[in-house]
C-alpha cells in the first residue's frame, strides 16, 4: 500500500517519542568531560606529530610471537556504541598509571576506538608521543576473551591474551619499543571473542593446549596462551562468527616533551614488555 | 567555558535525541550520538555563530553515517515493502506503520537523514542541504529516491519536489 507525507510525519513523530523507560536526560558533566577528552586527544596528536623524529627503543606488551595475521580472519565492524538501549558503552579510563621501579607516572589517553562486534578483530592506528605508549581494552562483557598483537622490538609480532575483565593492557618502556616507534603511526590489532567461545576446543584441536605445568590441564592460562596462535583465532572466528558485543581500545601516552628522548628525565626502561601492568585503578564514568 | 552551552543542552537535548533515534533506531546509540555531537560542539562552542542547531545536526548526521558504515549488521533489509492487507482495518494499519518504519530503516543513512530532517525536524530542503553539506539538487534527488522506496504518494511527492525547484 502507499503512504502520504502526513503518514510519514505522524509515524516519525510517534516513533521519536516512544522511548522505553522515559525521556533521556542530559548529563552536562559527561558531555563536557568528553569534550575535554576530545580536545586533549587532538592536542596530543598534534604534539606527537611534531615530535615524531626523536629516538627509539623500548617496548610494549610482551608475550610470545604469534605469527602473521591471516587474511581469512574476520575483521571487526566498527566502533560505535550501542546495541542495547539501557546498557552504557564500555568506558575507558582517563589515565593509565605506570610503575617502573621507583618511578610512577600516569599516561593520558591519546586515542580510542570503539567496536560493536565480537568474534572478529579490529585494528587501532595511533601516533606515539613517547616510548611509554600503553593501551587498555575494555568490554561490555568482562568474560570476553581478548587477544592483542603488534610489532615487537625484534620485528616479530606478539601480544597478550586473557579475559577482558582481568585488565588486558600494557605499555612500552624505553628499551622495549620497536625501532622507529616515534617515527610515525603504529598499530595494534585486537581480537575479542565472546565469553562462551569454544577456546578450549579450538586450542586442543590446533595446539593440543599444552599446559605449563602439565598437571594443571588445559586451564584458562593455557587457553590464553593458545589464543596467541593465529590458527586458533582463525578457527574461533569461523566458529563463532560476528556477534554483537561492545568493546573499546584506549591508547595512552605521555606528552611528547616528557618522555620522548634520552636524557629527558624519563624512567629507565626494563628491556622487557610490560603487559597488564599498572592497570588503572578506576574507570571513568561519563 | 559556558556561553549558553548548558542552556542549549538543557533546551535541545531531548529533541536532538529524538532526531538521532530516528536515524539510529536505537536509543542507546541515539544518546551516544547526541553526547558525541554535543561534546564536539563544546570544543568549538565560542566559534559557532548564530543558531548552533545546523552545526550539531551535521555532526549527528555525519557521525551516524560513519558509525553505520562500519557497524556490524546481521539484518539485511528488504529492498521492497511487503504488501499488506487492504481494505484497511486496525491491524492492517499497525502493520502498515511497522512496514513503513522498517522501510525507513532500509534507507541509506543519507536518505534517512533527509527524510528525518525534512519531515520530523521540518527543515526546508535548502536547510537540509546546508546541514548535510551537499547541494539542494542532491537533496532533492535523495528525497525522491527515498520517497519512492517508501511508497509515499506520488502526487504529494511531485508537489514536494516542485516546491524545491522554486
Amino acid at each position: 500500500m502507499r503512504h502520504t507525507e502526513d503518514d510519514l510525519r505522524t509515524l516519525l513523530d510517534g516513533y521519536g517519542r516512544e522511548r522505553p523507560g522515559g525521556e533521556p536526560s542530559a548529563d552536562l558533566d559527561a558531555i563536557v568531560r568528553r569534550g575535554r577528552r576530545i580536545r586533549r586527544t587532538r592536542r596530543a596528536a598534534a604534539g606527537g606529530a611534531a615530535l615524531a623524529c626523536a629516538v627509539a627503543a623500548a617496548v610494549l606488551v610482551g608475550g610470545l610471537p604469534s605469527g602473521p595475521p591471516r587474511a581469512d580472519e574476520a575483521v571487526a565492524a566498527r566502533p560505535a556504541p550501542a546495541p542495547t538501549p539501557t546498557a552504557p558503552a564500555p568506558e575507558l579510563p582517563d589515565g593509565f598509571p605506570v610503575v617502573l621501579g621507583d618511578q610512577r607516572f600516569d599516561l593520558s589517553i591519546i586515542h580510542s576506538r570503539r567496536f560493536e562486534a565480537v568474534g572478529a578483530a579490529g585494528t587501532v592506528t595511533f601516533t606515539p608521543t613517547s616510548f611509554f605508549t600503553g593501551y587498555q581494552v575494555v568490554c561490555d562483557d568482562p568474560g570476553a576473551w581478548v587477544v592483542t598483537e603488534q610489532r615487537l622490538k625484534g620485528g616479530e609480532r606478539g601480544g597478550t591474551a586473557g579475559r577482558c575483565g582481568d585488565g588486558v593492557g600494557g605499555h612500552h618502556d624505553r628499551l622495549s619499543a620497536p625501532s622507529g616507534w616515534l617515527e610515525g603511526p603504529q598499530s595494534l590489532k585486537v581480537w575479542v571473542f565472546p565469553a562462551d567461545a569454544p577456546v578450549r576446543e579450538a586450542a586442543e584441536a590446533v595446539t593440543g593446549c599444552r599446559p605449563a605445568p602439565a598437571a594443571r590441564g588445559c586451564d584458562e592460562s593455557a587457553q590464553a596462551r593458545a589464543l596467541r596462535d593465529p590458527e586458533v583465532r582463525r578457527r574461533l572466528s569461523a566458529e563463532v562468527g560476528e556477534r554483537q558485543g561492545r568493546w573499546a581500545v584506549g591508547i595512552y601516552d605521555r606528552p611528547a616533551a616528557a618522555g620522548a628522548g634520552p636524557g629527558s628525565g624519563s624512567p629507565a626502561g626494563t628491556g622487557h614488555p610490560v603487559e597488564g601492568a599498572s592497570t588503572p585503578a578506576g574507570r571513568r564514568g561519563d | 567555558m559556558d556561553d549558553g552551552f548548558a542552556e542549549y543542552v538543557a533546551h535541545r537535548h531531548l529533541r536532538l535525541c529524538r532526531m538521532a533515534y530516528l536515524l539510529a533506531r536505537d536509543w542507546g546509540t541515539a544518546e551516544d550520538l547526541v553526547q558525541t555531537a554535543l561534546a564536539k560542539a563544546w570544543t568549538v562552542w565560542r566559534r559557532i555563530e548564530g543558531n548552533p542547531d545546523p552545526y550539531v545536526y551535521r555532526i549527528i548526521v555525519n557521525t551516524h553515517a560513519s558509525w553505520w558504515r562500519r557497524r556490524w549488521r546481521g539484518e539485511i533489509p528488504a529492498e521492497t515493502l511487503p504488501e499488506t492487507a487492504d481494505p484497511r482495518d486496525a491491524v492492517a494499519e499497525v502493520e502498515d506503520q511497522a512496514a513503513l518504519w522498517r522501510a525507513i530503516g532500509a534507507l541509506s543513512p543519507r536518505q534517512r537523514a533527509v527524510i528525518v530532517l525534512h519531515y520530523f525536524e521540518g527543515r526546508t530542503l535548502t536547510q537540509v542541504a546546508d546541514i548535510i553539506g551537499c547541494s539542494p539538487g542532491a537533496v532533492k534527488s535523495q528525497l525522491g529516491r527515498a520517497l519512492t522506496r517508501l511508497r509515499v504518494d506520488p502526487d504529494v511527492q511531485t508537489m514536494t519536489l516542485e516546491e524545491v525547484q522554486r
